[in-house]
């Protein structure tokens, strides 16, 4: 007992430290008697206290091209959750409690947000590794890889490759030719599923009209539309000066050209 | 040496000498179902060319653009007519499609402004009959 109690003794003062706050944050927030601004007090301080576990946990799905920042988020909302419905009662620690409800949030948002079309396990792993294996690249290289030096790296076929870009595209973003129903054969494609536009309407005011659906794009978004159409950067440039892999650049850029298009058209 | 003057006498110009553009040909029903097709098969041969990976996500965006206004003008149940004309280098791709009565060039819209960016040229044809939109895309690594 005291081998261990003396290696682990720096950590285990932190995590006794965060255990105590947590215990006495808990005490005041499920006290009825406390007033509401105390109570919600103590419920920002215990997310506050507990947001690090939501990193670690958001670190496990890191690379698997979401953003970090925007898993951090989603777990933080399963934190909240948990904060919410712990009960102190049962004489299990907080972070054991939190745990699967964070992770199982940012699951979900995988799950729901993630890919738009069924992609066999092999392509979403496939895409991960080009995904990766491009950004290598494009810094020893100094330049955008050729498919077939990422083959070479992966040890697959540039067919593969190729096939993985494809399955990229299922990601996140509804292309514009994609079936609603998500299968190739049958459903009604979105291209389908728009009006035919009016000849003479079309011409008025195009340019008008793309002013204020560019103004109402996130700020990410329109800088990558500027920079890819006005700076005339490559998708790698773009993805360095922004801080994203060039795979997520492809898909935002994608998707916004997408949203424009459809707007363009209801419009 | 048998193989060489069978391909030499055929319709397609003799392949092998360099520079000499190979030529692909696809046919394909004209409907959104298919487009994804077609991106992947210019992708493929894209590869083939050296275009670098940014080069690709361009010719695919671009092709998506192409299809989308072609789909637009195609005849019901017309086909989607897709010619590669493959340089080292440079990737030609024309689609096009029966259209009885196709609308003017539309220079100003958003279809075409992406597709003219991304595009090294790009050009409409749209005659009663048929409508087609060629585009060229060259690799980034070509001097």
């Amino acid at each position: 007992m005291t081998a261990d109690t003396s290696r682990d003794d720096g950590r285990l003062t932190v995590v006794e430290q965060t255990r105590k706050r947590s215990a006495e944050l808990f005490m005041v927030f499920r006290d009825e008697t406390a007033t509401a601004t105390e109570r919600d007090g103590a419920r920002d301080a215990l997310v506050h206290l507990h947001l690090p576990l939501v990193e670690h946990c958001a670190r496990r799905f890191r690379n698997r091209g979401e953003p970090f920042e925007d898993l951090v988020q989603v777990g933080t909302i399963g934190l909240i959750k948990s904060v919410d419905r712990f009960d102190t009662e049962r004489g299990v620690e907080f972070s054991t409690y939190a745990t699967p409800t964070i992770i199982g949030e940012i699951k979900r948002y995988f799950r729901d947000k993630g890919w738009a079309i069924r992609v066999p396990r092999r392509l979403q792993e496939l895409r991960m590794q080009i995904s990766a294996t491009t950004a290598e690249l494009t810094q020893s290289l100094g330049r955008s890889p050729l498919p077939r030096e990422i083959a070479d790296a992966i040890g697959c076929s540039v067919e593969e490759i190729i096939e993985g870009l494809e399955s990229s595209n299922a990601y996140a973003t509804l292309s514009l030719d994609a079936t609603d129903d998500g299968s190739d054969t049958g459903g009604q494609s979105m291209l389908e599923a728009m009006g035919v536009d009016d000849d003479a309407l079309e011409h008025v005011e195009i340019r008008e009209s793309v002013k204020p659906l560019l103004e109402n794009l996130p700020p990410r978004e329109k800088k990558i539309l500027l920079l890819r159409f006005f700076k005339n950067m490559t998708q790698s440039q773009i993805a360095e000066e922004i801080g994203v892999s060039q795979m997520h650049v492809s898909r935002l850029l994608s998707r916004t050209l997408d949203q424009l298009r459809q707007s363009l058209d209801e419009g | 040496m048998s193989d060489t003057s069978s391909l030499a006498s055929g319709d397609a110009p003799a392949p092998g000498v360099p520079g000499d553009p190979a030529e692909v040909e696809l046919r394909l029903p004209a409907d959104g179902a298919y487009v994804s097709v077609v991106r992947t098969l210019t992708a493929g041969l894209a590869a083939r060319l050296d275009f670098t990976m940014d080069d690709i996500e361009d010719l695919r965006i671009a092709v998506s653009e192409a299809s989308a206004m072609v789909l637009d003008e195609a005849d019901a149940g017309a086909q989607l007519d897709c010619r590669y004309l493959l340089a080292p280098g440079e990737l030609t791709l024309t689609i096009s499609t029966a259209a009885q009565d196709p609308v003017a060039p539309d220079y100003e819209s958003f279809g075409w402004q992406v597709l003219a960016t991304l595009a090294s040229e790009a050009a409409i044809d749209a005659v009663p009959g048929s409508y087609s939109v060629r585009l060229t895309v060259r690799s980034s690594l070509e001097p």
